[in-house]
This record gives structure tokens, sequence and C-alpha cells, in this order.
């Protein structure tokens, strides 16, 4: 269901040259600097690298701000972009950084349902080879029933450890481009304060709280709060899956859990809440304006969301089915799509969150330590 | 809300029609909006260009207390009327001027409850942060925010709208001809509120006073702002404020736009280096002063320079010292490649910055310091009062200078009302001005940063208020 890469080719060479003229143009003007974070860290850099541009892109968080108030937006003979520039050099940063660099083309969609469909048969092969048979019979509510314990071990388990790998591996590249020594990245009390902005997306805020102006020319504070219903509810359902593994193999009880248990209620929640954010972003990016990002971002927001709605909408399924004849066949199909998108992953927006994290980390090293004078 | 149409605009009487779309527009409508009156706003540009020079803009001069929160101290009524006698020739007319110091302290708090917002002071300009107020975003994020407060307000807004003429019934104006979406259109109002700006764009009027020179200037905002309206009160009759060479100008790239290149493109260099001229000499003392009040000479030092160019000259010393070129810079291992490149002679070049160089202190680089007044200063020809490190250290960076024309001053005689005054009588019965097109009445020659939208929200605020309230039965 992740339908689209977001990696460029462009970005590059050509992509640094059109950004570093941009942002020349801003690092002359600097209207902007109470917006974000983006525009002090610009001024802390007047002679631009291709890693400055990158952890600029990255720091971010596509609030629009800037291009309302900039002068020099196109048809403007400058035509100066900052969001657009900086999605550009973020798919190029997802590109460059995630290895092995594995390109899903314009087919995707197709590619992806297939992956899923083909996926879900395996499963069926597999849990009735397993079972001899009687898979697709039960009705226990059991996962277990339906999919034998190691096995289904293995199918999660194999693609989300190489996610995992591929994203550690990718942190480090990142930072040694935008930033140098390794060393840098253990600062516990600098971690602390970049993970409260992440998590509290402060720099989503516009200079006066108002919110940023997106998807029109308004400052609201939708977008910020449909993300923080996507983020809390991925992490809940992220908590469920934790505690799922805590109650069967340190309290020995194993599921279906009661629908007043950790597992479920944190698990729905968090599925509602991830269904719920998407739709208002899905439908807040609708109305917004695409010649602020680029075509790849658009695509690839637009597939990721829907990724979550039918990865969290299958999910809850499964939970209300479960004493019924179907719970075989949609925990099924909500395997199948766990297991695609765990194999995906590293290639879709998914990974956004790893380098914003990154860049926020780093802007609180940069703006702790004392300022230079200007 | 969606906009009447054409036939439904002209036909209605307004009681208040602001022609303009910048700063002292929207502040005269939302002013006039805010007196209960039915207000039309029309501005030339189109949506994404609208707001004129004001769209540029960064900050206001208002006078407050120490208790603001935006600025880093207070600033009183009289250091302001102080500093308003120190540029140029001192205020035009005093009592305006006074009236303009006195009621700018309400400004910012008329500005916030309009939507403005402020920010602290950018770095780079941190001399300015005492004085002036900066706009979150800068000028065009203001000017969105009075938009958005004057469609909640009910204000009917026409862009691509441009006024042509006016209709008198002798001291009533009873009509005003448009143009729009290609056709002509009369409109008609009970007052009518004219900020449409200055004449800057206007190379032609310009070359009235400056001659041919004038040919060479570039123009920092929109070339919309050609002085038409200004043009058409002048015809009818209006009193003229202000002098006609009267305006603020300042050096910028010379590699910039003709037009509406906007501050990106202004110089900052120039106190920390040299500047020479097409003859690759020096003409003026670079160190006099920074950027504060005198923000304004270099654009007039260039302008009367031969061919109005100047290439400003600085080596790797102070490199990093000022915001970069945006343009970038040329550079070289000495004066004369550098000069080479600019397209001046080299050799004159290198003999003029040598000249200079034998006449700074042994000990200038002990002394210079970048942050304030240094009094290290060259007793050369011209002198450089401050800052006066020997241009010698490789490698050297040059670029191409231009005068850039923010905007001119000459506009229509106001009384303390805002109504335009005649030359031949008292006022027109219903006709107001604000901004750039009255800046005259207070600024003569000199300028202070900050106080173009210090006079077009003052003003604004009268004119708009008296609009709405003139002849209301
Ligand atoms: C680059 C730059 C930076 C500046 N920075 C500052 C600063 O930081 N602080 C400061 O105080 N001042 C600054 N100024 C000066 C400031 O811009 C002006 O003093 C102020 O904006 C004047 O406002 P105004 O509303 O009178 O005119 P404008 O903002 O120029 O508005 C004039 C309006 O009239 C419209 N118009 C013109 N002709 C017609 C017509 N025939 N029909 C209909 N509409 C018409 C135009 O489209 C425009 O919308 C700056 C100027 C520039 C160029
Ligand atoms: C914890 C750190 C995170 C930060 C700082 C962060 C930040 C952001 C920002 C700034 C955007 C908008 C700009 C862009 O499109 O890239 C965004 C988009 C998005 N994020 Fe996150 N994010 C985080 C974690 C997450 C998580 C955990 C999820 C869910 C799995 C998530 C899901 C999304 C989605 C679906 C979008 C697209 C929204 C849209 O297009 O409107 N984010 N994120
Ligand atoms: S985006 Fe535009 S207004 Fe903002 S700093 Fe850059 S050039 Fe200036
Ligand atoms: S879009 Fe928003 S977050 Fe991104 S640089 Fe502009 S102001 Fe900053």
């Amino acid at each position: 269901m992740i339908a689209h890469s977001v990696t460029t080719k462009r970005g590059g060479q050509d992509g640094f040259r059109d950004a570093k003229r941009q942002l020349d143009i801003c690092n002359s003007c600097r209207y902007c600097a109470g917006y974000c974070p983006v525009w002090p860290a610009l001024e802390r850099r007047t002679d631009l690298t291709p890693g400055d541009v990158t952890h600029l892109a990255n720091l971010c968080h596509d609030c629009r701000d800037c291009y309302l108030a900039c002068m020099y937006t196109p048809p403007h003979e400058f035509g100066v972009n900052p969001p657009q520039t900086f999605a550009e050099e973020r798919t190029a940063t997802y590109h460059r950084f995630i290895w092995p660099a594995a390109r899903i083309r314009q087919s995707a969609v197709l590619a992806t349902v297939i992956a899923v469909v083909a996926m879900a048969v395996i499963l069926v092969g597999l849990a009735l080879l397993v079972t001899r048979g009687n898979a697709l019979g039960t009705s226990d509510g059991s996962p277990y029933s339906v999919i034998q314990h190691g096995l289904l071990i293995v199918l999660v388990g194999a693609p989300a450890v190489y996610a995992v790998v591929v994203i550690l591996a990718a942190i480090l590249r990142y930072w040694r481009f935008t930033s140098g020594s390794v060393r840098e990245l253990f600062h516990g009390q600098a971690w602390m304060s970049a993970i409260g902005q992440a998590v509290t997306l402060k720099h989503q805020s516009g200079g006066a709280e108002q919110g940023c102006t997106y998807p029109d020319d308004r400052p609201r504070q939708q977008r910020r709060v449909f993300h923080e219903f996507v983020m809390l509810g991925f992490l809940l359902t992220f908590f469920s899956t934790a505690s799922a593994a805590f109650s069967q193999y340190v309290m020995s009880a194993l599921p279906p859990y009661p629908v007043v248990s950790v597992p479920v209620i944190t698990g729905t929640i968090g599925g509602i809440g991830q269904v719920v954010g998407c739709a208002g972003l899905l439908l807040l990016k609708r109305r917004s304006e695409r010649g602020q990002t680029t075509p790849v971002m658009w695509r690839a927001d637009f597939s990721f969301l829907w990724a979550l709605v039918v990865l969290n909408l299958t999910g809850l399924l499964v939970l209300f089915v479960r004493d019924t004849p179907v719970f075989p066949w949609l925990l099924i199909v909500h395997l199948a799509c766990v297991i695609v998108t765990f194999s995906v992953a590293p290639y879709t927006k998914f990974v956004h969150f790893v380098f914003r994290v990154l860049a926020i980390y780093q802007n609180v090293l940069e703006t702790r330590a004392p300022v230079s004078p200007a | 809300m969606t906009s009447p149409g054409w036939s439904q605009v002209a036909s209605r009487l307004w009681d208040v029609i602001v022609i303009g779309g910048g700063n002292a527009a929207l502040v005269s409508a939302l002013s006039a909006r805010d007196e209960g009156a039915e207000v039309l706003l029309i501005e030339r540009s189109d949506v994404i260009f609208r707001g004129g020079n004001s769209r540029h803009t960064r900050n206001i001069r208002c006078v407050h207390g120490d208790d603001s929160e935006w600025n880093t101290g207070a600033y009183t009524g009289e250091e302001l009327w102080k500093d308003l006698c120190g540029i140029g020739t001192g205020p035009s007319n005093e009592a305006l001027a006074r009236l303009t110091v006195e009621a700018s302290q309400s400004a910012p708090e008329w500005m916030y409850a309009h939507g403005g917002r402020f920010q602290p002071p950018l770095a780079g300009t941190l001399h300015l942060g005492r004085t002036n107020t900066f706009f979150l975003g800068g000028g065009k994020a203001l000017i969105n925010s009075y938009y958005r407060s004057a469609e909640a307000a009910g204000i009917h807004v026409r862009y691509e709208t441009k006024v042509t003429g006016f209709e008198f019934d002798q001291n009533r104006c009873t009509g005003l001809l448009v143009e729009a979406e290609g056709g002509a259109h009369r409109l008609q109002a009970k007052n009518i509120v004219v900020a449409a700006g200055g004449f800057e764009a206007n190379i032609e009027w310009l070359r009235r006073y400056w001659g041919d020179a004038a040919l060479n200037y570039h123009i920092r905002g929109p070339r919309t702002n050609d002085g038409s309206v200004l043009a058409n009160l002048l015809e009818a009759g209006a009193h003229s404020a202000g002098e006609e060479r009267g305006f603020h100008s300042v050096a910028v790239d010379a590699r910039s736009p003709k037009y509406d290149g906007g501050i990106a493109t202004r110089v900052d260099s120039i106190p920390m280096g040299l500047v020479l001229n097409k003859n690759a000499e020096r003409f003026y003392d670079e160190g006099e002063d920074i950027w504060p009040k005198r923000y304004a000479i270099w654009g007039k030092n260039i302008a009367l320079q031969p061919d109005q160019i100047a290439y400003a000259i600085w080596d790797s010393q102070v490199q990093g010292m000022f915001l970069p070129p945006m343009y970038g810079t040329f550079s070289g291992p000495s004066v004369a490649d550098v000069a080479g490149q600019l397209g001046i002679d080299p050799d004159q070049a290198a003999t003029t910055v040598a000249e200079f160089n034998r006449h700074t202190a042994p000990d200038a680089r002990a002394r210079f310091d970048p942050s304030g007044y240094d009094g290290v200063s060259a007793a050369s020809q011209p002198p450089k009062s401050n800052w006066a490190l020997p241009v010698d250290t490789a490698p050297f960076y040059g670029i191409p200078l231009r005068p850039g024309i923010t905007f001119t001053y000459m506009g229509v005689q106001v009384d303390s009302q805002a109504r335009v005054q005649r030359v031949d009588g008292p006022a027109f019965d219903n006709v107001f001005a604000a901004g750039e097109i009255m800046s005259g009445n207070i600024l003569s020659t000199g300028y202070l940063a900050g106080f173009g939208m210090a006079i077009g929200t003052v003003w604004g605020r009268i004119a708009g208020k008296e609009a709405a309230l003139n002849d209301r039965t």
C-alpha cells in the first residue's frame, strides 16, 4: 500500500545550486527570522554547503509561513520558494541516505497492491500448510490459530529488523554529511529538548503561535493537531504491540486479550487516532497549494497517508471481528499489509521523522552553544 | 467573501473609497470601517503583488516605553523628535511632524488589534532594535494580515483596478474613473482616501528633476508606483508638498533588476571598505556613519557620480562582517585584479587604494571595532572617519553599485485632518490622503528608517476616520 517512493534524482548538483541561489537571497533579506529555526540557522551559515542545505531542509516543518510572507515568490523573477525547495531537498535526503537505494517507480500503487495480494496468498498457503488446512476455519480470535506463532515472528520480524538496520545506517550517514562528528550524537540533555520539540511539533506553530498558513493563506493549527493524532496514535499502536509482547512473554498470557486490557485499549485508541489524523491531513492536503511542494513529495504524502489508513483500518477491523468467521481472512490481509509496510518503510515518507529529529537535535546543539558575534 | 460585480460596484454610492493597496490604504480602510463606513478599496496590483512598497518593508519607528516586548529599550517622543530634526533639513511642516511623532505611540497597539504581529529585531539590524519594531515575516506578512482583517470586517477589495482620473465639482470629488478587466468604470463615493504611494517608479517624472541620471536609477519597489494618482490630484488643483528632489535611496547591487528588487539587493559593506567611482577614485567618506540615520546617503552619493555607478571594494579582514551580497562577489588576489573584473581601470584602482592605505593609522588593526563608531580614521582625500583599516589583505572583494530609489517625498499638502489642500483656496471637501503620497508634509530631504510606515499608519488612521465621519448625517 506504500504507493510511491519519495526519492528523487534531482536535488543533487542542480538542486543544490538553485537552493543555494534562493537561500543566498534569503540570507540578504532575513525577514522570516521569526517564523522557525531554519532562518536563524541559515544566518549562522553564510557560505552554504550541500550538508547545510540538507540540514535546513529537514529542519523545515513545511508550515508555508515564509512563502506567504515572501516578496519574491514566483512569478517574481527571484523565484524564491523555500517550502518547495526544502521538499525537494528532503526527498533528495531520503534518496541519498537510505541504503540500499531501492527505487519504487511510478507504477508503485499497482506494485504495492500486487505485493499485498501476493503476500496474502503466501500467508494463506503457509497458514493452511502449517495448520493442515484448518487455519481459515478458526474463530477463537487468536492470531496463532491462523498463523503459527514462530512463523508470524519470522514473517513480520524479518522486514522490521531490515527496516531498523537500514534506518540506523541512514542516521549515521546523514549525520556525517550534515554535521561531521559522530561523537556529537551523544548529548543527553540536547536529546531531551530535541525530542520535546519534535513531539510537540514546536516548529510548526508559526512565529506568533497562530499556527501555520496551511492549507490556505490563513494561520491555523489544524495540520499540527492532526499530525499529533497520527504521531501519538502511531506511538500508541507501537506501545500496544510492545505490551502484547510483554503480556505474552513475561506474563505468559496468550492472545486474544480481553477488551479491557492494555494492548487492546492502546491499540484501538492509537488506530482510531491515526485514521482520524490521516483523514484530516488528507482533507487539508487536497486543499493545499501544490506549487509550494514538489509533485514527488505530494504523491509521497498521499500514499503514506493512505497506507496508514489502510494499515490501521485493517488492524481495527481484525479486532472487531475477532469472534466471527471472517477473522482469519482479515487477519491475513492485515498481516500482509504489515509485512509489506515494514519491507518498504525505509523507502517511503515514513523516514521523514528520523531526519527531522536529527535536524532538530543538531539545531539544539547549535543554539545552546554561545552564539558567535554576527 | 464574494465581491459584487462591476455593475453593482459602480451603481453604489460608497461611504469611502480608498485608492491604493499598501499600508496607508489598508490602515485607512480598516479605520474607516471601524467607524462603520461601507468601504471599497481599489488596488492596482493582483493579489500576489498587492501592497506596493509596503510589501517590502520590515519595521516601523514609533514612540514607546521600556515595557515594549519587541524593542530593546524605551524611545521617547522627545528623542524621536530630535532624530527627525537631525536628518536632512528637518521636518517640512513642524506641526504635522509633531502630530505624527505623538500619534505614533499608539500605532503598534492598533496594528496588533488589526492582525499585525511583531518579532525581535533581525540579525544584522541590532542597532535598530531599540527604536524600530519589526514585523513578523516583514511587510508583506503585515499586509496579508491587514487584508485578512479587511475581508473579515466586510471591506470590499478590487484588485487589478487602476484609478485613471477624478471628476470634481468645485471642491467636491464627484466621481472616480477606473480601469479594470479591460473596461472603464465610473465610481462614486461620499469620501475618497488617496493612499496610492509616490512616483518613484516613474522614470520620466524623476528625469524632470534629475536629468538623464534618472535613467540609471534602480527602483526598489514595484513599477506600478508611478504616481499617476498624485499627478491627477495635482492637475485637479491640489497643493503640492515636499521637495521635488526629495527621495529615499540606498546603494543597491548594480546587477539587481531595474524594478522591485526590494530589500535583498541593498548593500551593507560600505562602511567596512572603500567605494570607488567609474574613474576608480574615492569620492565620499565611507566611514561617516553606519546605517541608521544616514542609511539614505549612499543612494544619492552614487546618483551624483558619473554614469551613476560605483564599486564597493573590501578585503578579507572584514569579509563576513556584513550581510552577504545576494549576487555574490567578485574576488581576486589583488585590488587590480578585482577592479579589472568590475570593469574599471586596474592600475588607477590599485593606486587609489594604496594612496588610502598610506593614510591609515599604524595601530588601526588593534583599535578597529565594527560594532560601533571606533574613531579609527584615515586622513585621506576624502577622509574616512571610522573603520579605516588598510585594504591590504588578500583576497580582495568587490561589487558594482547603483542608486536604488526607495520612495519619493513630494506629494499633496494636507491639514491635520488629512484633508488634501488646494493651491487656490481651502481644502477639497471630501478628499483625504495618507502615506507616501503625503509624506512630503513631514519629510524634507533626509530619512529615518521605519518612518515611512509610521507616516502611513498614523495618517491612514486619521484619513480613514475623518473620511468616515465627514459629512455624516
Ligand atoms: C525595499 C524597501 C524597504 C522599505 N523598508 C521600510 C521599512 O522597513 N520601514 C519603513 O517605514 N518604510 C520602509 N520603506 C518605505 C515604505 O515602503 C513606504 O514608506 C510605505 O510603504 C508607503 O506606504 P503607502 O501605503 O503610502 O504606499 P505603497 O505601499 O507603495 O502603496 C501604494 C499602493 O497604491 C497602489 N496604486 C498606485 N497607483 C494606483 C492607481 N492608479 N490605482 C490604484 N492603485 C494604485 C499600488 O498598487 C500600491 O498598492 C521601504 C521601501 C522599500 C522599497
Ligand atoms: C517524532 C517526530 C516527528 C516529526 C518532527 C514530524 C514532523 C512532520 C512534519 C514537519 C511534517 C510536515 C512536513 C512534511 O511533509 O515532511 C510531517 C508530515 C507527516 N508526518 Fe510526521 N513527524 C514525526 C513523526 C511522525 C510519525 C511517528 C508519523 C506516523 C507514522 C508521522 C506521520 C506523518 C504524516 C502522515 C505526514 C504527512 C502529513 C501531510 O502531508 O500533511 N510523523 N511530519
Ligand atoms: S523567504 Fe523571502 S521573505 Fe523570507 S527570508 Fe527568504 S527572501 Fe526573505
Ligand atoms: S515553510 Fe515554515 S518551517 Fe519551513 S522554512 Fe518556511 S517558515 Fe520555516
